[in-house]
């Protein structure tokens, strides 16, 4: 007999096993061959023949590696004592990981469509909670930012939320406080600033020096502001931003001590900030802010504190109220003001906190769709696959690998999907990143929110899990029988899986309907603003502004001159049908005061409303196109020194002064003391249309105008603040913005050293202001579209699937004479009661839902009935054209076929 | 339906059954059962030893049978493999399964016809 052990030994040469494994199989399976050959033999074979045969059992190829991983497999067992009856976690999971990447190429459609939802799920999400993680959670790139607050006076009486602090306050404040480890004061303030060639505008502030104390930072280069610096009077120093270091000295740090041009003014550069100090915002330049704490001033300053440790912002503002309240016997005004203290996050980015929070709702509300319509589509393709189980239990598969099976299916789709929404999620930030930057202030960085979008990925993954899992674990258990062998099991899913997928379809509905309503709700918001007549006509219409620096333009006549010459040269372009000049054109800032009409009882001051006040020339009511309800508007006589100041009001200021009295040839004066603007009567010689000078979706305040050349000449110090910045406002015949060319050579011709800045159209300025409003509703818009369309997915899918599983039964019916239309009804009805369900559902959740929006609404009613009516009727509609395909489907259903088939 | 796994599975799945269901009720050596699937079946199933040890290797790896070996007087010591608690609840399983799905096939071909 053949030496078996050596023919063997020679085959596994190559196997690598363990000499003692190698051995006891060497024996054993000799000992099985020794066998076979005896019994070869003793039925007669010769012994060639014997050992032929013999060997033939060897040859199989795949011996040795079937050898080997059998044989690994049962050492592994051995070693890491897995439980019975698992094959092991890895080989089994690599196998569960190549069914379910043949699959997904097999099913790509149902692929797709699921990574598609997934997509549109994740990636929203995670760029709106992104957006609003960055404006409202994330840290500010201050140290300990929490302990940062905003400092603001309001008075309500005077119908102001803010007024700013004014400086007996504020050094009355500081000195007194008990809550604050220091508080800082600024104000913007722009600067003509003379570097190479033409000038340029630069945004700078003024700031108290302890505001780098305040934001706990040190400067980059040199040093802080002295104490001697920060007082009227002192050393006019600079500190640099770090980007404008940057960009004009190329980070030279020979820098301290030169000297630059502000406003024509000599500056010493002493010192470079920080990257952070990004606050206040966008300042490239800082000068002291240099407050006189014994002269009385207006209300022009902003705050910023930093409370101390364990001081609550209710707190501070309690220790302020108590030192404002007991300045009252000497400041009879603060009865009226208050301080307000607010975190500085939220008085910054606190207006965007709605949409915000809307939108993240509505977003959210997607991502539920979504996983909604995941769980659906799995549910339904599980049933489908019951079968496909049924014959693997059949065969040994045991129920944990068929879970595992689909499970692992499951989550591959999930990750492939988040990776998808992830990566869409980060285009998406990148593009409206930009958008949203110049909106919001500098010190809000936008980052994608990793870990939030794992948190998408991961919840879209477990209602795929779950909801993949009820149906998987069916299949597991599934009755062989039936699923296999009987038409029954094909016409009747579960009654619990056929309620359940009513339920997540009727859901969907709901909550489509609730998001569109909502949706439909602000963007006839949204329409609605754009309708409001702004009291004044912004097509064709081009504004910038002009700062002439107060050393070569000091008394009054120099600006005169200087505006009466630009504005003649401008007439004279062609195109130009009318310019003007203006200290605040809408949406273009504030000075304010409290008026008093003659003959009409003065009440309390805090019964009188801060008034807007502006100052403007002939030409420029036309210019901007506003209309005079009565009277006249200014003319260039208006303007001659000697003639007594005229004044022009608007509605609101009429109302509330004479009601609906005609307000022409009435007196009205501004109380106080100091410069010939107050208490002097001015005659109100025109009646103008309310303008919507803070927006089109503000109130209108009352306003006052009075001639240019009158308010520059009887300014106080005060006032000067406000003329500081005019707006020239020309209207053309053409495109505006073909004008700002010509324009800007004229100006460089009259005054090379005064900078044009700010060129923009009206339209372009009203659309500015707009845009909160207006990305928030088209963004809610897409988000319903979007949810409309995963809802009418899943209603397609469930009654398709509802129709597949009713081949059989339909097909018995047709074949004993039911109409195809009766079938196709019948489908219909059935398909269409799961979208009336989910309409009434998601109606009475769009009544709740919508009391959110009020505030954003605009005076459209949050139970509109038209958007509700609108909504319903598309729902119902696209609702219909997803049931019409599978009703079609069954009712095309051929007898014939249907009973043959399974 | 995807048909080339389940051809596959149902291949493993019946050999699977085919030695469960030999060790049931005593211990048995490989040579034995491939003998016995062989006699058993009039000769239309048979199991080489390329392919009977892997399987053998396998299910005493997944903990269904336990083979040990045993020395008798007078004879070389040999393999026996029987089946474990956790084998005899899978071929209960996979009994019962098979008979399901042989039925199934049954009513399927007979549907056929009718």
């Amino acid at each position: 007999m053949p030496e078996w052990k050596q023919v063997i030994r020679e085959r596994f040469a190559s196997a690598k096993l363990d000499a003692e494994s190698e051995s006891a199989i060497i024996e054993e399976l000799a000992q099985h061959l020794d066998e076979l050959y005896q019994d070869l033999r003793a039925s007669g074979h010769t012994d060639e023949e014997c050992r032929v045969l013999v060997l033939e059992e060897l040859r199989e190829e795949t011996l040795l590696a079937n050898i080997r991983s059998s044989v690994g497999r049962r050492r592994r067992a051995e070693t890491l004592a897995i439980r019975p009856g698992t094959r092991g976690y890895v080989p089994a999971m690599n196998h569960n990981l190549k069914v379910a990447f043949r699959n997904l190429r097999t099913k790509q459609l149902f692929s797709l469509l699921v990574i598609g939802l997934l997509a549109i799920g994740i990636g929203g999400n995670a760029v709106v909670f992104s957006v609003f993680n960055s404006l409202f959670w994330h840290a500010l790139p201050f140290s300990e930012s929490e302990r940062l607050v905003d400092i603001d006076e309001t008075a309500p009486q005077w119908n102001l939320e803010y007024v700013g602090v004014s400086n007996a306050d504020l050094y009355r404040w500081r000195k007194d406080s008990t809550s604050f480890v220091s508080m800082a004061f600024y104000r913007g303030m722009n600067f003509n600033l003379i570097m190479t060639g033409a000038a340029q505008r630069v945004e700078g502030v003024q700031v108290s020096r302890e505001m780098l104390d305040v934001l706990g930072l040190k400067p980059l280069l040199g040093r802080n502001f002295s104490s001697e610096e920060d007082r009227p009077g002192g050393a006019k120093v600079v500190l640099l931003n770090y980007g404008f270091w940057q960009q004009n000295f190329q980070n030279d740090r020979q820098v301290l001590g030169r000297i630059i041009k502000l406003d024509e003014e000599p500056y010493a550069i002493i010192g470079v900030l920080p990257k952070e100090a990004m606050f206040p915002d966008r300042a490239k330049l800082w000068i002291p802010l240099a407050a006189d704490p014994n002269v009385a001033s207006g209300y022009y300053v902003s705050a910023v504190g930093r409370l101390k440790p364990g001081v609550s912002i209710a707190q501070a503002q309690a220790d302020l109220l108590r030192i404002h309240k007991a300045m009252i016997p000497e400041h009879r005004v603060n009865e009226i003001t208050s301080p307000v203290v607010t975190a500085l996050r939220e008085r910054f980015v606190g207006n965007l906190k709605t949409a915000g929070f809307v939108l993240l709702g509505a977003v959210g509300l997607v991502l539920l769709i979504a996983c909604v319509n995941i769980a659906a589509l799995i549910m339904v393709r599980s049933a489908f696959r019951a079968r496909e189980m049924a014959i693997r239990a059949a065969i040994g598969a045991t129920q944990r690998q068929i879970v595992a099976q689909l499970l692992t299916e499951n989550l591959v789709l999930a990750f492939i999907g988040g990776i998808t929404g992830v990566t869409v999620a980060e285009g998406c930030l990148r593009a409206v990143i930009p958008a949203i930057a110049t909106r919001v202030p500098g010190w809000v960085k936008f980052s994608l929110d990793i870990r939030f979008a794992v948190f998408c990925i991961a919840i879209t993954a477990a209602s795929a899990l779950l909801f993949g899992l009820a149906p998987s674990l069916d299949a597991a258990r599934v009755d062989i029988r039936r699923a296999l062998a009987d038409a029954a099991a094909r016409t009747t899913p579960s009654r619990v899986q056929r309620v359940t997928l009513a339920g997540l379809v009727v859901s969907e509905i709901a909550l489509a309907f609730a998001l569109s309503v909502s949706a439909g709700l602000l963007v006839q918001a949204f329409r609605k603003v754009l309708e409001v007549d702004p009291g004044f006509r912004p097509e064709n219409v081009v504004t910038f502004r002009v700062a002439l620096p107060e050393s070569s333009y000091s008394g009054p006549e120099q600006p005169i001159a200087y505006f009466q010459t630009l504005l003649t040269q401008i007439r004279a372009l062609p195109g130009v049908e009318s310019a003007g000049i203006t200290s605040a054109p809408p949406l273009g800032g504030h000075w304010g005061g409290v008026y008093e009409a003659e003959g009409v009882s003065r009440g309390h001051e805090s019964e009188n409303p801060t008034v807007l006040q502006i100052a403007a020339s002939s030409g420029y009511f036309e210019a901007m196109g506003m209309t005079l309800l009565a009277g006249r508007v200014f003319n260039e006589h208006d303007a001659q020194p000697n003639v007594p100041v005229v004044a022009l009001v608007n509605e609101s200021f009429a109302k509330h002064f004479w009601q609906e009295e005609n307000p022409i040839g009435k007196r009205i004066r501004r109380p106080g003391r100091g410069s010939p603007l107050f208490n002097s009567w001015y005659e109100v010689v025109g009646l103008l249309r309310d303008e919507k000078h803070d927006g089109l979706d503000q109130k209108a305040t009352p306003a006052v105008f009075l001639p240019f050349a009158k308010v520059v000449a009887a300014a106080d110090k005060n006032d000067a603040r406000a003329l500081n910045e005019i707006s020239v406002t020309v209207r053309s015949s053409t495109e505006p913005k073909m004008l700002i060319g010509p324009m800007r050579s004229h100006m460089q011709e009259l005054d090379a050293e005064v900078p044009m800045y700010q060129a923009k159209t009206m339209v372009e300025q009203i659309d500015r202001s707009l845009w909160t409003r207006r990305v928030y509703s088209w963004l809610f818009s897409s988000f319903a579209i979007v949810a409309i369309l995963l809802s009418a997915a899943g209603v397609y899918g469930t009654v398709s699937y509802g129709v597949g599983q009713r081949t059989h039964e339909i097909g018995i019916r047709m074949a004993i004479g039911a109409r195809p239309s009766q079938v196709m009804l019948e489908v219909l009805r059935g398909g269409m009661a799961l979208v009336l369900i989910g309409a009434a559902a998601g109606f009475m959740g769009a009544l709740l839902a919508t009391r959110v929006l009020r505030t954003l609404l605009f005076g459209v009613s949050p139970r509109d009935p038209m958007i509700y009516l609108t909504i319903l009727a598309g729902i119902l509609l696209i609702g219909m054209l997803a049931n019409l395909v599978p009703a079609r489907r069954a009712a095309n259903i051929d007898p014939m076929r249907a009973l043959h088939f399974q | 339906m995807v048909f080339q796994p389940v051809t596959r599975e149902l291949k493993k799945g019946s050999a699977e059954l085919l030695v469960l269901s030999l060790v049931e009720n005593r211990a048995r050596h490989g040579y034995e059962i491939a003998k016995l699937i062989e006699t058993r079946s009039g000769g239309s199933l048979s199991f080489q030893v390329a392919s009977l040890y892997p399987l053998l290797y396998r299910l005493e790896g997944r903990g269904w049978i336990d083979g040990h070996w045993v020395e008798k007087a007078g004879q070389r010591r040999k393999r026996y493999y029987r089946i474990t608690a956790v084998g005899r609840k899978v071929l209960a399983a996979q009994r019962a399964n098979w008979r399901e799905f042989v039925e199934a096939i049954r009513l399927i071909t007979e549907n056929e016809y009718a």
